[in-house]
């Protein structure tokens, strides 16, 4: 299969580019080309200097401190030895220029994201790029960070860099880029200069056609289900600091937030896989910290994690045995292909096959069964960690409208997501985390996205 | 084609041929032994009478076991490199109790294989507990229980439990009713070869078609997933061991109730260890390790007629088959850190 396809693309001095497509459109593979990491089959790449990448999923090492990752194999030495202060000088210099404020002898590990990311960058800007590639640089970033990112980006060009930006969040290539280039499937589908289309205009041609719709969301009488009472818990990335919610049957909450705020400590500790403290109550009766995973399957609470490859499914196995995991108990075995088929008819998993190995699927068709198999179980609170990351738009409307639907029918939903346009799609209700706690509540009928955004990030 | 070239298990197959033959020849010429003329006294050791047969099959039968309790753990995602070890106190509980104890036949035998098993599996639960309860890393510990065991039996046969066997570290010869009937009239091979084919049939079995193997499978596999499926990793991690070790003590107990008829410090040549080989090889399916065990059967019994008849020492099969440990081991262990 051919990532990218007979694609030309032109990057001039000082422009903005922005490459958009759904996942899987070919957006990264292209970027690899033309950084050089990966080697095309047919085609040439030239550039008129350096090309920097800045990843997805930082490349950084992170036990070294910040100078020694923006400088690695490029450290002032002095004979044998490396030049540490000429070595910080230079770090904190490159920082002035470019106004991204670092620590140059932080320990990387024990920096946030948004400051990883600067690091990131100033490694790659150390080397003076003529040409710089950004792949998806704002997925974590929040909204007011990523309004500083740009204005850094923008100044950069501006001094004469050719700037490509991989990217799935349309409205920051409407405001901040000169022009667009459309995949899909590898090919190229549509070039725009920016000021010319729109945003819906974009989206429909990176899906090909229009964007589905959700389901419908019908009236439901919301019953008391989950209530938590100043939950405390810690996973490894993140921290919930005395938490106080409920989720009703027949309702879904939204968790907005950045990723790294607590999310992952409140679905594992629902999962029951990291130890929490404070009062839980589900279905009417008190929830341990002590109550096994198993036992809360039984009770019928379901964790579709943030993870799907390695917290979710077995990749080596084919679907049917995924379908069954987390059901094997209950399930006898001779219905296991059923529920497999069950599960590849409703959410229209491709191929077809019950016997497909499940880690040579799309990320889109994995999160179908993932989701697919938590919503065929015995269900009454349905915690979605990002349910829809990284698949594509068709995907993920039919993962949000079975969890509308499966809302619908009366089970409780808690959506977290990392993605404010799910949340505003999806919730009944929506809450704030930020830095491990709540810091606001809104009802559908009420939400204001520019407060949601403010809490996120961290003001009050 | 190509998909098949790129399998692993046929990677594997060919890593092992290459290094047996390759290596081998190498290992041969070294020694001033034509390769065709060593491994034609290896064949012919193994393959050329009815009796060197047998002994192929009794060097199958003794590998065969270890192995497959080495794949159960591995299927887990537990490296038990402690078969070894079990083996040892699986053939001293059978030897021991066998000889001081004399039962009437129908009994006799399945006490002493009984109380192989259960040694081997107490063996074993020892590190799975260790790993349930402390996370403690189960190679280090299986690899250093390897000598434990060994000292211990040795201390217990030569002290407390010393039995006046004819010789050093030795059991009193077991009584007839206690010994594995013969399968071939006049050789060593005995029924242990036939209940180690069904166990290989029956651990398959257990699987691919029950919710116990089931969920040691995905524990194995995909651990973090396993967990929230409702899966106590730490209950299977020790039920994982103690069944692996109970495995390879099974094989300990017909070693003493079949071939030496009593126990002995130097029973093994190292068959826990072969087997990591055999398991390996074998890509952790039970019905795939009967082949791959016979092929190291091969190389065991062989081994003798090529160091008699051909002059080419020994040590070239020990040689050849750390190699595959390495070649395989190896690359299981760096995948599995990558994957991390």
């Amino acid at each position: 299969m051919q990532a990218v396809d007979g694609v030309d693309l032109e990057l001039f001095p000082g422009e903005i580019h922005a490459l958009v497509g759904e996942n899987g459109a070919g957006k990264s593979t292209l970027a690899a080309i033309a950084y050089g990491a990966v080697v095309p089959d047919e085609g040439t790449v030239s550039a008129d200097g350096v090309v920097g990448l800045v990843h997805q999923h930082f490349k950084l090492i992170e036990r070294l401190r910040v100078w020694e990752n923006v400088l690695l194999n490029r450290e002032p030495r002095r004979g044998w030895t490396i030049d540490v202060a000429a070595a910080r000088a230079r770090v904190n210099a490159l920082a002035a220029t470019y106004g991204l404020a670092v620590d140059p002898d932080a320990v990387v590990e024990t920096l946030p994201v948004g400051i990883k990311q600067r690091v990131e960058l100033l490694r790659e800007l150390d080397r003076e790029p003529s040409v710089l590639l950004l792949d998806e640089p704002t997925a974590a970033l929040a909204p007011s960070e990523i309004a500083s990112f740009f204005t850094t980006i923008t100044a950069l060009a501006a001094r004469g860099t050719a700037i490509l930006v991989v990217t799935h969040k349309l409205a920051e290539v409407i405001a901040y880029s000169q022009r667009v280039t459309v995949m899909r499937a590898g090919r190229v589908v549509a070039r725009h200069v920016t000021g010319e289309t729109s945003a819906d205009a974009i989206a429909r041609e990176m899906v090909g056609g229009e964007v589905p719709a959700l389901a419908a969301r019908a009236a439901t009488a919301p019953a008391p289900l989950l209530e938590v009472r100043g939950l405390s818990a810690q996973s490894a990335t993140s921290a919930l600091d005395d938490a106080t919610f409920e989720v009703r049957a027949g309702e879904i909450v939204g968790i907005a937030g950045i990723e790294g705020n607590g999310q992952t400590a409140l679905a594992d500790a629902l999962a029951g896989v990291v130890p929490f403290t404070g009062e839980l109550r589900f279905d009417g009766e008190e929830l341990r910290p002590t109550d096994s995973p198993a036992a809360r399957l039984e009770r019928g609470i379901r964790v579709i994690p943030q993870d799907r490859r390695h917290e979710a499914l077995v990749l080596s196995w084919t679907v049917r045995d995924n379908v069954v995991l987390g059901r094997q108990r209950t399930l006898p075995r001779a219905a296991y292909g059923d529920a497999a088929r069950e599960v590849i008819e409703r959410f229209d998993v491709r191929p077809p096959d019950p016997n497909a190995i499940a880690g040579a699927l799309s990320g889109g068709n994995q999160q179908k069964v993932v989701v697919g198999r938590t919503l065929a179980a015995h269900a009454k609170l349905v915690v979605a960690y990002q349910p829809t990351r990284g698949i594509d738009i068709g995907a993920a409307a039919l993962v949000q409208s079975r969890l509308i639907e499966a809302r619908n029918a009366g089970v409780g939903v808690l959506l977290i997501s990392f993605e404010l346009d799910e949340i505003f799609a999806c919730a009944d209700r929506v809450l704030v985390i930020a830095n491990g706690k709540f810091a606001g509540a809104f009802e559908r009928a009420t939400i204001d996205r520019g407060r949601v955004g403010a809490l996120m990030a961290g003001h009050a | 084609m190509s998909a098949l070239l790129r399998s692993r298990a046929f990677r594997d197959v060919a890593v092992v041929i290459v290094v047996v033959f390759g290596v081998g020849s190498l290992a041969m010429l070294l020694a001033h032994v034509s390769p065709i003329d060593g491994f034609g006294a290896l064949f012919d050791g193994a393959f050329g009478t009815r009796s060197e047969l047998a002994e192929t099959l009794v060097q199958t039968t003794s590998l065969l076991f270890p192995a497959l309790g080495i794949a159960l753990a591995f299927r887990a995602g537990l490296f038990n490199i402690g078969a070894e070890g079990q083996l040892i106190l699986g053939g001293f509980a059978a030897g021991w109790l066998g000889a001081q104890f004399p039962l009437p036949g129908y009994l006799a035998i399945p006490m002493v294989l009984l109380a192989g098993a259960l040694a081997g599996g107490v063996w074993g639960a020892i590190p799975g507990f260790l790993r349930a309860r402390f996370h403690a890393n189960e190679v280090i510990a299986t690899l250093m229980l390897n000598v434990v065991a060994f000292l211990l039996a040795t201390y217990l046969v030569n002290g407390p439990l010393q039995q006046g066997g004819a010789g050093a570290s030795e059991t009193a010869t077991l009584p007839k009713a206690a010994q594995l009937p013969d399968l071939i009239a006049d050789s060593r091979l005995t029924w242990a070869f036939v209940i180690a084919l069904v166990l290989a049939f029956v651990l398959r079995w257990v699987l691919q078609r029950t919710v116990f193997g089931y969920e040691l499978r995905a524990a194995g596999d995909a651990p973090e997933a396993a967990k929230r499926a409702g899966i106590d990793l730490a209950r299977t991690a020790f039920v994982a061991m103690a069944l692996s070790g109970a495995i390879a003590g099974l094989g300990g107990a017909t070693i003493v109730s079949g071939v030496l008829h009593r126990f002995n410090t130097g029973l093994s040549p190292g068959y826990g260890f072969i087997a990591i080989a055999v398991a390996l090889v074998g890509n952790l399916d039970p019905l795939w390790i009967v082949v791959a065990a016979f092929a190291f059967g091969v190389l065991q019994s062989g081994g003798v007629a090529m160091q008699a008849e051909a002059g080419v020492p020994r040590d070239v099969v020990s040689l050849v088959t750390g190699l595959v440990i390495i070649a395989l081991a190896g690359r299981r262990v760096v995948s599995s850190l990558r994957s991390t």
